[in-house]
């Protein structure tokens, strides 16, 4: 598979989960693990561009696949425009389950370039945080369309 | 958290598939996985073997022919909540696929997978039975067709034997002045139903009910029809006195479960509100 | 000692985003799950599946043929070993109980560990615990409050019943003012058990050295120093031999704080026999099962006032459920401290009945008892307004603070209460609750099923002092044995100047932490087990900061922060006293051997005590780098100031005379440094009013809130966007419990809300938006002026959102009433369905 534009591979028990492996075998650790049952929304990656929780996908299953992680979002030095309205909107606290947020706020933009602020509630209500009340998160994420919608970026290729 | 250990097997063809199932007793079909794997990590579930389907070519569409719509079992819920026939013909199914889960389970959840998977507390099963769906299901010996009302069988458990996999849901388009609608409680937006209702009706003049099916969810072991509403309403104007009194009716046979989540006394009565207002929805989407 | 409160420069110029966050945003944070040593092992934990029963045996002979068993543990495995039992912090009134890493002889929660197993492979943790065998005589189990007082079992044997402790607030004659006055309400109110449930689960990892039989530790943790105390104490080690860390953590709202939990010690050990790193992380299920929870408070209250509408007494008896015996047991004693709130109640009549069950044990969980007291006592303000005729906004009004404004300090109820009015458009929202109402009302439920409600509440204390009442607060444990608490009353000490002085009791602001009670002359010091004289109390916090030869800054807290900001907050604090760019100050923390002395972050404290810590220190530094830049200038240091990176003259800031590096490097100095370990000579916290908006669909009992609006006073802001940030997650933490959120038990004792399926945190679409607006009144004891403010959302919530529904239900005329917590439908329905009949003047029953 590819995980941000790098071929990687290896040799998993079917049983491994696709977090595990992102975390363990590649040392990707940027993606969390918060719950057992795939709520939490904390592991969410894109795999073949969609959003998906990989807690709840087999590393196997991921075969062949093209994976983006948060570690795929900066360019070098230069942060998603994602992560940059995060950062100046303080859509983060403890950061823990940020990762997937960033995940699953870019995979809606990326669909619907100029949400409404109910549409980016619906896109986010797979992501459970404890810390923030979403408040700015959704404050992040309508930042985000608009700096987006500017600079035409669509967003990180897998 | 982690699965017992089991063998994966991701076959080439849906005849290898079928095989596979055959040979391994305890083996289990892997497509989107987000019903499966949640109960297989909490260890509810321990299939020695799975099958993954997931990536078989030719099962994943939506298909309009002609005077029924079919779509592939694998379709995932994402490809469907955005499918402009079904959202326009088959408009229940859209009100309960953009309930289902969250974007990341829509993603890879699949129609088949849902219907297959049969939780009773799940949004699609009810939805189909409502819409008399079809299913399709392929076998050593070929493909029969099942019918909704004997697809669901019991909790967890359908009509699709152990070596058989479902390739197809077809909805026979509905007569004209028809439409369909799918409403439900729950005590976040995104959990289970506390009460789930879907309705499909078929009018005439003076908003006369020419047909009506009113399905119920989370109301015993599988999705069940309302009969006994639907006997009142068939013939009769589908107005506010009608309906309030087939709601009054729709609980009959209804089991639903006490549970953290709310008391069987309570979901009795939210059947109720809630066969009211899919009722109201419907009729009042008819064009 | 007085305090000089400086008014800080610059406090608008907040910086552009938080300094911890690029890290964060990258995926570069390091939680305890991230971090791998080589050839490290997994410790998986066997628990019990009762929540009451006999261990008879344990045999690890089906697990230990696996290839990847390595190690196990019992309970009598420690004992043998000389494992001291869990660390604990009770009360001196509070009953004693032994509580074990693994049960001894007996389980007495669901998920208690009994015994701890170490594997080589992650795949095969769970396995290999399903194999270890474990017989059990399972015994009847308490899994509430009436039945642990109907000692349906003794959980605790030598207890001789199941009564912790007792505690009590009294002022003046509460009952004979009942009597006379012209309005009163009873009601009976409560919060179910809830969780904190941060999204990372706790995780340890520990690596052993044998050469120096020392213990590397990292832990989710909110205070490293008291984790290693306690490992230091039950293991029986100097404290220097566990350095214990922790980096980034994924949130705690007091379930990783001052609780003992048996994983660390247990990796410690298991790291020690095998030489192996030792990793554990929770499973979500076990998180549930075993991390402290909250709440799980109920109150009987009398209210009474006045024709006028002033409060005139408050009787109430509050029980709570504590669980078993855990590590802390402030939250009764803070929830009954809490609740007189800043009414200044002249008679009141408090008492609170702690009880343990089998249940996990009870923690400080945000707001830890403050906003179970100003749940009890807001709610039963809105059934007196109402019964006395008045809006509750008004009634409030004429019940916050009675002098002629506020004391010193305290905030200004009257002008919070103003501003909320003017911020929500009040009467826009009252125009738009009659607008639904009048809709409800002519189209009836089938066609318009939403009725409006608003509800407020305030949340804070009355600072001041007050001479001529003195309060008398006493604990007691409750009769019958007990190993070390036996039945003596615990006075406050004696010698306290002037009967009422440093009573906290009935003036502590709404908030955790007041449960550190004062006694005498200065403020109890709480300590850990095996604390020496130095062990700093609750009201203190440490700092060092140090300036390099390039100009460099660095602070070392003893805070320990974990999404509230103080990695750029202290930075910011810093680069305020010292003049050198926010860029050039780090933040370090949760490090034992490079920060000896600390406290932690829990209680909302940081921004009070370890702020004030800052400053102090930062002070103290500015100090001595201006006695050096005289010297070596040959200015006087009276004239010099520290500005951008440099030295000035006080009386021209922008002409900087030499740099940090000129200064240091004339006087051959590589590193100056200074410290401070600073107390508060008072607790300092967030004071607020809550304005809830919401509808109630009466078909569904099915509530959405609207809009929610705080007006907060947390002093001086360090950070506006992290103080709004605070209020934001605070208030949704409350929402979520007053809504959603119940731990529930069966009758056996079997937790049935142990995934995010069935423990329902709100998501973003269950979430309303959450307006933040602000007034100040510095605080008198803290350098700053800043008061804590990560609890003061959570207090006040509860109540806000429960008024408001209730202020729903009382536009149907059927006198329902919902005063348990969380509000669930179900729960909605049955109270609109059970009242049908009653009429609202016989409101007054529970």
């Amino acid at each position: 598979m590819k995980v941000n534009g790098k071929q990687v591979g290896g040799t998993v028990e079917p049983r491994t989960l696709l977090v595990n492996f992102i975390r363990d075998d590649l040392g990707l650790t940027g993606t969390h693990v918060g719950c057992d049952t795939g709520h939490c929304g904390a592991c969410t990656v894109m795999v073949d561009g969609r959003t998906v929780k990989s807690c709840m996908v087999l590393a196997v299953q991921a075969r062949g696949a093209e994976i983006l992680t948060v570690e795929g979002l900066a360019q070098g030095d230069k942060l998603h425009p994602i992560q940059e309205a995060f950062w100046k909107n303080h859509g983060l606290q403890c950061g823990f389950c940020t990762p997937g947020l960033l995940m699953s706020g870019l995979y809606l933009l990326q669909r619907n370039p100029d949400p409404t602020d109910e549409e980016i509630r619906r896109g986010i209500e797979g992501n459970l945080c404890r810390c923030t009340g979403y408040v700015n998160v959704v404050k992040s994420v309508r930042a985000a369309s608009k700096s987006m919608r500017k600079g035409g970026e669509g967003g990180a290729r897998a | 958290m982690i699965p017992k250990s089991f063998d994966y097997y991701a076959p080439a063809s849906l005849d290898e598939a079928i095989r596979l199932l055959g040979e391994n007793e305890e083996a289990k079909v892997l497509a989107g996985g987000q019903s499966l794997l949640p109960m297989m990590k909490l260890r509810l579930a321990a299939p020695t073997a799975l099958v993954d389907i997931a990536k078989l070519p030719g099962l994943s569409y939506v298909r309009d022919e002609g005077d029924q719509l079919a779509i592939g079992a694998l379709t995932t819920h994402d490809s469907i909540e955005h499918d402009r026939t079904i959202k326009d013909r088959f408009t229940a199914i859209n009100d309960a696929v953009v309930r289902i889960g969250d974007q990341q389970v829509r993603n890879i959840g699949t129609v088949g997978g849902s219907a297959c998977h049969a939780d009773p507390a799940a949004d699609l099963p009810t939805v189909l039975l409502v819409l008399d769906a079809q299913f399709v299901i392929q076998g050593r010996e070929g493909q029969r067709v099942v019918p909704a009302r004997d697809f669901f069988v019991d909790v967890f458990a359908t009509a699709v034997g152990h070596d058989e996999i479902l390739t197809e849901v077809r909805l026979a388009y509905p007569p004209p002045r028809s439409a369909s609608a799918y409403v439900k409680h729950s005590l976040r937006e995104a959990d289970f139903a506390i009460a789930m209702v879907g309705a499909a009706v078929t009018v005439g003049d003076g908003n006369v009910c020419r047909g009506v099916r009113i399905g119920l969810g989370s109301a015993g072991p599988t999705p069940l029809r309302a009969t006994s509403a639907e006997r009142y309403l068939d013939g009769k104007a589908l107005d506010d006195d009608a309906i309030a009194t087939a709601a009054e009716m729709a609980v009959e046979g209804a089991d639903p479960p006490s549970d953290v989540h709310g008391s069987r006394e309570y979901r009795m009565e939210m059947i109720k509100v809630l066969t009211r207002r899919s009722l109201k929805l419907a009729v009042g989407r008819v064009k | 000692m007085t305090m000089s409160v400086t008014t800080p420069k610059q406090r608008e110029d907040a910086p552009e985003g938080r300094v911890e966050d690029r890290r964060l945003l990258t995926g570069k944070g390091r939680y305890v799950d991230d971090l791998k040593l080589e050839g490290q092992a997994y410790m998986g934990m066997v628990r019990s599946p009762y929540a009451h029963a006999k261990i008879n045996s344990i045999d690890f002979s089906k697990a230990r043929e696996s290839p990847d068993f390595i190690a196990s543990l019992t309970g009598e495995d420690l004992l043998k070993e000389g494992v001291q039992p869990l660390s604990q912090n009770p009360w001196p009134f509070q009953k004693r109980a032994k509580r074990y890493h693994l049960a001894v002889g007996k389980a007495r929660f669901a998920g208690e560990p009994v015994a701890a197993i170490l594997v080589r492979d992650k795949n095969s943790v769970e396995d290999l615990i399903d194999l270890v065998e474990v017989d059990y005589d399972s015994l009847p189990v308490v899994t509430t409050i009436e039945e642990s007082k109907q000692n349906k079992a003794i959980i605790y044997e030598d207890w001789g019943n199941n009564a912790s402790l007792t505690s009590e607030v009294k002022k003046g004659d509460a009952e004979k003012a009942i009597a006379s006055a012209a309005f009163v309400i009873h009601a009976r109110e409560g919060i179910a058990r809830q969780g904190a449930a941060p999204i990372e689960p706790h995780a340890v990892l520990v690596e052993y050295d044998s050469k120096q039989d020392s213990y590397d530790v990292w832990a989710t943790v909110q205070s490293v120093h008291g984790t290693r105390d306690k490992l230091a104490s039950e293991l029986k080690k100097p404290k220097e031999k566990f350095h214990v860390r922790v980096m980034d953590m994924g949130g705690g709202f007091g379930s990783k704080g001052a609780q003992s939990y048996p994983e660390a010690p247990l990796a410690c050990i298991f790291a020690r026999r095998t030489g192996l790193p030792v990793k554990w992380t929770a499973t979500r299920s076990e998180e549930f099962l075993e991390a402290a929870s909250g709440r799980d408070e109920y109150c009987d209250i009398t209210l009474a006032c006045d024709k006028n509408g002033r409060i005139v007494a408050v009787k109430a008896s509050v029980e709570c459920d504590l669980g078993v015996t855990g590590s802390q047991a402030h939250m009764p004693t803070m929830t009954i401290e809490t609740m007189p709130g800043p009414y200044r109640i002249p008679n009141q009549d408090i008492t609170v009945a702690a009880y343990v069950t089998n249940k996990m044990p009870i923690g400080p969980v945000r707001g830890a008892g403050g906003p179970e007291g100003c749940y009890f006592i807001e709610r039963a303000v809105d059934l007196l307004a109402r019964r006395a005729g008045l809006d509750p906004l008004e009634f409030r009004r004429r019940n916050v603070s009675r002098r002629e404004g506020p004391a010193e300090g305290e905030a200004d109820f009257r002008l919070l209460l103003d501003t909320l009015v003017k911020s929500s458009h009040y009467e826009e929202l009252s125009r738009w609750r009659s607008d639904l109402h009048s809709k409800f009302a002519q189209q009836g439920p089938s066609h318009s099923s939403l009725i409006g409600g608003l509800g407020v509440s305030v949340t804070g204390s009355d600072e001041s002092e007050d001479e001529e009442e003195g309060e008398d607060w006493s604990g007691a444990s409750s009769g019958g044995g007990g190993a070390d608490g036996g039945s003596k009353p615990w006075q406050p000490g004696g010698g306290s100047s002037g009967g009422a002085g440093e009573r906290w009791a009935g003036q502590t602001p709404g908030g955790s932490g007041a449960a550190w009670q004062s006694s005498g002359d200065s403020p109890e010091r709480r300590t850990w087990p095996g604390a020496s004289e130095e062990t700093l109390g609750f009201m203190s916090e440490t700092a060092r900061v140090t300036l390099d030869k390039e100009g460099k800054v660095t602070v070392y807290t003893g805070s320990s922060p974990h999404g509230q900001g103080e990695e750029t907050t202290f930075a910011q604090l810093a680069s305020e006293e010292l003049g050198v760019p926010l860029k050039d100050v780090t933040v370090v923390w949760g490090d034992t051997t490079l920060i000896p002395r600390g406290i932690g972050t829990f209680g909302s404290r940081s921004a009070a005590t370890g702020g004030s810590a800052v400053i102090d220190a930062s002070r103290k530094l500015k100090a001595q780098l201006v006695v050096r830049a005289s010297e070596a200038l040959g200015v006087d240091a009276k004239s010099l100031d520290m500005r951008g990176g440099g030295f000035v003259r006080a009386s021209q800031p922008d002409a900087v005379l030499a740099t940090l590096n000129d200064v240091l490097v004339k006087q051959r100095a590589d590193e100056v440094s200074a410290s401070s370990v600073f107390t508060l000579s008072g607790l300092s916290y967030s004071s607020g009013v809550h304005l809830c908006a919401l509808t109630l669909d009466v078909e569904l009992g099915k509530v959405k809130i609207v809009k929610y609006f705080v007006v907060e006073d947390c002093g001086r802001m360090i950070n506006k966007a992290i103080v709004e940030g605070q209020l934001h997650g605070g208030v949704l933490h409350a929402v979520g419990g007053a809504l959603f959120e119940r731990l529930a038990y069966d009758e056996e004792g079997n937790l049935l809300s142990s995934t995010f399926m069935d423990y329902n945190i709100p998501t973003a679409l269950d979430s309303p938006e959450v307006q933040v607006f602000h007034e100040t009144t510095p605080s008198t004891v803290t350098l700053d002026g800043a008061k804590g403010v990560g609890e003061s959302g959570t207090n006040g919530a509860y109540a806000a959102v429960i008024n408001a529904l209730n202020d729903a239900l009382s536009q149907l005329g059927t006198g329902a009433e919902v005063n348990m917590v969380p509000a669930t439908p179900d729960a909605v329905f049955r109270a609109l369905n059970a009242k049908r009949a009653k009429t609202p003047a016989a409101r007054d029953s529970s």
